[in-house]
């Protein structure tokens, strides 16, 4: 269980103070997945990475079982995105000058886990090992950073607009392997999209309007990456 | 422009170096010079002896400073257009593919030749200030009649006109034949994959080790630039020690100056490159969890074997050059103290090297612990 409680994160100085997240709250149970919406500069980004413990919020806690990442010193913050965090993003941010099975390693080794060639076959890129990631098409780059992801086993997964790069095809495909991994693997999702249709693949819509939540829907019949429009 | 003035300050580096070898070679081409002007006067037997030596020295310290510097700046130039095209890959690439021509674009790189006019000047400027105590220091036993300083036209052309048009046109070539690569691969700043590793022998590194591994290989001009700056360290602290006996005191500081600021500047704009040049893969470490000392220690313990081995050939170097000038330039000189390996030296010089060199890493550590996530992340 992640329990959010007000939070509050602004940007710029005294003066000229922009206000991003308004004392957002907000509980997600373990294994949900969830889905963030919202127009362009709502807060989204900021949210996730509050939430995800890359950022800092001004005040508020957030608290995983019962840690409060919020209190923890940038040592120990690091440790438990170790243990317990995935990351995926728009731009994948692969390492350029390794191949596809160290960019997977670099997720893997970190959680000591030695089967990581499943995960490359599980996204189904078992024949790429070797390329690096310039010799890969925007679809195959994502999928490296969800086996990446993966493959370090965390317990909540974040994604920050992970199909926003590719087309429809690919986006589906990307979604679908994410989905069925969800299913297998039983962590907690926390995506963030411009895109109502994916909406409909989540359990909990929260959506976002200028650093609020304007409001929170459960869906009761999830469909799947191949039956939601785009 | 493609490449404006602002990138050319980053080549400081090659400035500096420029300005050392300038400097050295000035004194010594002036020197030569005017005490040849008034070889006749110098009847002594002791005096043509001297003359002698010192025209011979002269002649090696200029070749070998010179010659060495100028080396390190054409590699150093080369490294920056080379790094320079690298990252502005996309920028590049598209003037490319909007048709500009190799050449149209490579043109503006003649700005990077500017770092050296720059050095070269600055040098020439302080040699000059330099001469009159440096020819009283030379003539200290008043065996030649008094020299005067004289400007030297030739001497200027030479070293401040010729390395700044030759590296113009150096940065100008090379940048030419860099931006041959096909526009696609400029875009997709394919560059940076290259540095290929046999697949066998990596298959079950850890992924630490196979980072560190890859840093080192994918930007082997690094590797170059830190043994090098160990090899200045070793080479020109040990050589100054020697020189307080074999030559001045003056010499002596002389060397030890330049010395101490070819490493430093060397080794801080390498490790600085390579902080840079590893922001992301850092970044996206520690967002993964990776501690930042691991992240530091994969990033920049690759080079430290490079930098001892860049100590011994410093050691090695500067005993050879010792000996043969002790041997063949003063073989006719008397009271020339006789040379050999000085071990005293050599151990108060590593004794140095290792906790300079070792702060130095920790300070670039620190610096990667302090990379801010979300900048990198927002780029
Ligand atoms: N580091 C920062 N410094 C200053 N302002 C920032 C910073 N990061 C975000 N902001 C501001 O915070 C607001 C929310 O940004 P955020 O990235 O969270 O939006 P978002 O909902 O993710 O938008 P998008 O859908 O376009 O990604 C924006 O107005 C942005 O300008
Ligand atoms: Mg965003």
């Amino acid at each position: 269980m992640i329990s959010i409680s007000d939070i509050e994160k602004s940007y710029g100085n005294a003066g000229n103070k922009n206000q991003v997240l308004k004392r957002i709250s907000l509980q997600i149970t373990d294994g949900d997945f969830v889905v963030i919406l919202g127009a362009s500069g709502s807060g989204k980004s900021t949210f996730l990475n509050v939430i995800s413990g890359l950022e800092r919020p001004d005040s508020g806690s957030v608290i995983y079982g019962t840690t409060d990442i919020t209190k923890l010193s940038d040592g120990a913050l690091t440790q438990f995105r170790k243990d317990n965090i995935g990351f995926i993003f728009q731009q994948y941010y692969l390492l350029p000058n390794m191949t596809v099975e160290k960019n997977v390693r670099m997720g893997a080794d970190l959680a000591g886990n030695r089967e990581y060639r499943e995960m490359i076959t599980a996204v189904g890129l078992e024949d790429k090992t070797g390329k690096y990631p310039g010799e890969l098409s925007g679809g195959e780059q994502q999928r490296v950073s969800v086996a990446r992801a993966l493959a370090k086993k965390p317990k909540t997964l974040f994604l920050d607009e992970p199909t926003g790069a590719l087309d429809e095809q690919t986006g589906r495909q990307v979604l679908d392997y994410i989905c069925r991994l969800h299913k297998e693997y039983g962590f907690t999702i926390v995506m963030v999209t411009h895109n109502q249709n994916i909406a409909e693949m989540a359990n909990t819509i929260i959506k976002m309007n200028s650093g609020k939540i304007a409001a929170v829907y459960t869906n009761e019949k999830q469909k799947t990456a191949y039956e939601i429009g785009w | 422009m493609v490449v404006g003035i602002k990138d050319a300050l980053k080549l400081i580096g090659i400035s500096i170096i420029a300005c050392c070898a300038v400097f050295v070679c000035t004194l010594f081409l002036d020197y030569n010079i005017d005490i040849a002007a008034m070889k006749n006067e110098i009847t002594t037997a002791g005096g043509i002896t001297m003359y002698n030596a010192i025209v011979s020295t002269g002649k090696v310290v200029a070749a070998v400073s010179g010659g060495c510097l100028a080396i390190t700046s054409v590699i150093m130039l080369l490294f920056y257009v080379k790094n320079y095209i690298d990252t502005h890959g996309r920028e590049l690439g598209i003037l490319k593919a909007l048709g500009y021509s190799n050449f149209k674009i490579a043109k503006h790189f003649w700005v990077f030749g500017s770092s050296v006019f720059v050095g070269c000047a600055l040098g020439y400027g302080l040699a000059f200030l330099y001469l009159p105590s440096f020819y009283e220091l030379q003539n200290a036993e008043h065996l030649f009649p008094e020299i005067k300083v004289q400007f030297h036209l030739s001497v200027a052309f030479l070293l401040v006109g010729v390395p700044a048009i030759s590296f113009a046109a150096l940065a100008v070539i090379y940048a030419c034949f860099r931006l041959k690569t096909p526009v696609l691969d400029l875009l997709k700043e394919k560059c940076a994959y290259k540095a290929a590793v046999s697949e066998k022998e990596t298959k079950d590194m850890p992924f630490l080790k196979e980072l560190t591994r890859s840093t080192v290989r994918s930007r082997k001009s690094f590797v170059f630039f830190i043994a090098f700056s160990a090899f200045c360290f070793s080479a020109m602290v040990q050589m100054s020690m020697s020189m307080t006996d074999l030559s001045s005191k003056e010499m002596a500081v002389m060397i030890l100056t330049i010395g101490l600021i070819l490493a430093f500047m060397t080794l801080f704009l390498s490790l600085s490159s390579v902080v840079k040049g590893n922001t992301k893969t850092i970044a996206m470490m520690r967002v993964f969890g990776y501690k930042h000392s691991d992240c530091s220690k994969a990033v920049l313990g690759g080079y430290r074997p490079f930098s001892y081995i860049g100590f011994a050939i410093g050691t090695i170097y500067q005993y050879a050059l010792l000996k043969i000038m002790v041997t063949i330039v003063f073989a006719d000189v008397g009271n020339v103290p006789e040379y050999s390996f000085d071990f005293t030296a050599c151990a108060i010089t590593l004794g140095l090297f290792i906790p300079t060199y070792e702060i130095a890493m920790y300070g670039y550590s620190r610096r990667i612990k302090k990379l801010p996530l979300k900048s990198v992340m927002l780029e």
